[in-house]
């Protein structure tokens, strides 16, 4: 018999899990909602994220505060300009879809060996961001589960209210919608493309700053996330931002509790299994069009 | 784009004659003869495993339409599993090549049927990469069979052979020559099937479920059939190489053969070469591993020059480096009418 608490406690990491994942997936739908494009570089980003936090961190003993916005702005800027040095001119090519996914699988790879290359392969351990527990229901819970549970709320909420209410949030469904008809209105699509992939690289790091310190940090951390978030956001239908997000918690909960019946190694593959089930029963996903 | 222009210089690719191609074998035959160095026929044989998988994930992806981001997997399939007949089963390796491909061929229908149903290509590379990760973490787990992240050690070589009752070939761990005739052999029959594969009505139909597959299919090309087909021979061929390299290294990691490291070599050399192209896979394996084995300093980053080179020919040579470098020629040679704004 699965004791209560041990049950409970897996569906608290479930949901932990869950929420990151939900955050690295809907950077992924952002971009396939405005560009119509994967990103396989999406995973290191997180690891950026991870690696900065990292080096502002431990080994330049800034406070958290300032290291974790300047992370941010690093990646957003770095996603900025990959896009429009690399991506960009890809746009309106032929067969861009393609040619597109393959420049990012190109970007990655380039970017984690480097990584391995310059930052090493040693896993690195950063301290949590916020130390200590609280005891909810004669549970221990670590504060920073706390803080990821509760960064993914405002993550959310804040996106939301940004595409629903101001006016870049229009022009970026706008986009989304029809780019043509987007330009006829005067917004400049490739503009919000650029904005858009920024954004979708700062999500991603965000997470790997969450969750830098629960695991480690190496330059192989982005890979596994990346391809969860890929069989999330094919579970909650691509380019919709809610199936990212429920998508995220279902898989993170599956996760965490096949970990009650399988061996920690085995249980990656429960979400490979999933995808599977999804491709065959319904590849349009939760909340998907019909564009696959 | 200019348009009218790519399409000269892809047509000098798109020409290939038997002349040509028994050209090359040739060469490729003789080239021990010339080359006595161990070392050199090493750099050689593992050109010509690429060359290989790269011309059949080419297959798939150039010639079909299939974007697939697995093809690594397939490799590995043949490769674990020819191990395991010869080191579990002591069957012969020389069965082992065969039975290799043959795995790797019926479970790529395992992953075939159900990207039939997905008509995008983006999804269709998602599914692709997953299988791969799930055999890799399979791989890594199932430590009563494949020890694991420990690995495979003490695969057995091929057999001695007598050919044609006259010719003792016997392969060991010194002499590379052997197994580079064996490689080539490999390379030779994928090339020769492909060839004619191509040219048949398969091919047709291959191509025109790449251009239009809705059109295809309202033409009374069976779809289903021959995409299980392009996975099929495509991945057979890609086990057998797999196989081949199990009883050549004699060592097996999940990370040599899994890791989507090996995905991103398979796809750079072919979009460097010249993807769509029947050639371009091998010309892209010759260049690219040469090229780096030349610039020894730089073999440490070998992953992140891949990566720069895939992410540079698609930027600047979509078509490859050949039509690449005829572009500037003709540029040059300030062709007029062509590539005007």
């Amino acid at each position: 018999m699965i004791h209560f608490s041990i049950l409970i406690e897996q569906l608290i990491n479930g949901l932990v899990l869950g929420s990151m994942y939900a955050l690295v997936a809907s950077g992924l739908t952002l971009i396939w909602g405005t560009m119509k494009m994967l990103n396989f570089a999406h995973g290191e980003f997180y690891m950026l994220g991870g690696f900065g936090l990292y080096f502002g961190i431990v080994s330049s003993h800034l406070p958290a505060w300032i290291t974790l916005p300047l992370v941010l702005i690093i990646v957003f800027l770095i996603g900025v300009l990959l896009e429009k040095g690399l991506i960009a001119p890809l746009l309106g090519r032929p067969g861009w879809d393609v040619s597109a996914v393959v420049i990012t699988l190109g970007i990655g790879i380039f970017i984690q060996n480097f990584a391995f290359k310059f930052w090493g392969g040693d896993f690195q351990n950063v301290p949590y961001m916020f130390e200590g527990t609280v005891k909810v229901f004669k549970m221990n819970l670590a504060w920073h589960r706390i803080y990821i549970l509760a960064i993914t709320l405002i993550v959310i909420i804040a996106f939301w209210q940004i595409m629903k209410r101001t006016r870049f949030g229009m022009a970026m469904r706008a986009t989304a919608q029809d780019n043509e008809a987007a330009t006829l209105m005067g917004i400049p699509y490739r503009r919000i493309y650029r904005i858009t992939f920024g954004l979708s690289a700062c999500l991603a790091a965000l997470a790997g700053t969450a969750l830098a310190p629960i695991f480690s940090v190496n330059p192989w951390m982005g890979s596994g996330p990346m391809i969860k978030a890929f069989i999330v956001v094919i579970l909650g239908g691509l380019g919709s931002f809610s199936g990212a997000i429920l998508g995220g918690l279902i898989m993170g909960l599956t996760e965490s509790l096949s970990v009650l019946f399988l061996t920690s190694g085995w249980k990656d593959l429960t979400s490979f299994l999933l995808l599977i089930l999804i491709l065959v029963i319904r590849p349009s996903g939760l909340f998907g069009t019909k564009e696959w | 784009m200019d348009d009218q222009f790519d399409h000269r210089s892809l047509k000098v690719l798109r020409i290939i004659s038997p002349n040509l191609i028994g050209g090359i074998f040739i060469i490729l035959i003789l080239l021990p003869l010339l080359i006595r160095n161990e070392y050199y026929i090493n750099v050689l044989t593992i050109c010509l495993i690429f060359a290989t998988l790269a011309s059949t994930w080419n297959l798939m992806v150039g010639y079909t339409g299939i974007l697939s981001f697995g093809h690594q997997a397939f490799y590995g399939l043949g490769a674990y599993f020819s191990a395991l007949l010869t080191m579990k089963l002591h069957l012969s390796p020389w069965l082992g090549l065969p039975l290799g491909g043959l795995f790797a061929g019926l479970l790529s229908l395992a992953i075939g049927f159900p990207c039939l149903r997905l008509r995008i290509a983006p999804y269709v590379a998602i599914a692709t990469l997953a299988f791969s990760e799930i055999l890799l973490v399979i791989c890594k787990n199932w430590v009563s069979l494949t020890r694991g992240e420990m690995g495979l050690w003490g695969i057995p070589t091929f057999s001695d052979l007598v050919l044609l009752n006259l010719i003792p070939i016997s392969f060991s761990k010194g002499a590379k020559i052997p197994y580079y005739y064996v490689m080539l052999t490999i390379f030779m029959v994928t090339m020769v099937f492909i060839y004619f594969q191509m040219n048949s009505k398969v091919g047709l139909a291959l191509r025109s479920i790449r251009e239009d597959q809705d059109a295809a299919s309202s033409l009374g090309v069976n779809i289903t059939r021959y995409k299980l087909t392009a996975f099929f021979t495509s991945s057979f061929f890609a086990g057998v190489t797999g196989s081949f390299y199990a009883h050549y290294i004699m060592i097996l990691a999940p990370d040599s053969v899994f890791s989507v490291g090996e995905m991103v070599e398979i796809v750079a050399i072919t979009l460097v070469g010249g993807i769509g192209t029947f050639l371009g896979p091998t010309l892209g394996a010759f260049a690219l591993i040469i090229g780096l084995e030349l610039l020894r300093g730089l073999k440490d980053y070998r992953l992140m020059i891949y990566g720069a080179m895939l992410v540079m020919v698609i930027l600047l040579m979509p078509h490859g480096i050949l039509a690449g470098i005829y572009q500037i020629i003709f540029k040059l040679k300030g062709a007029i009418g062509y590539g005007d704004k």
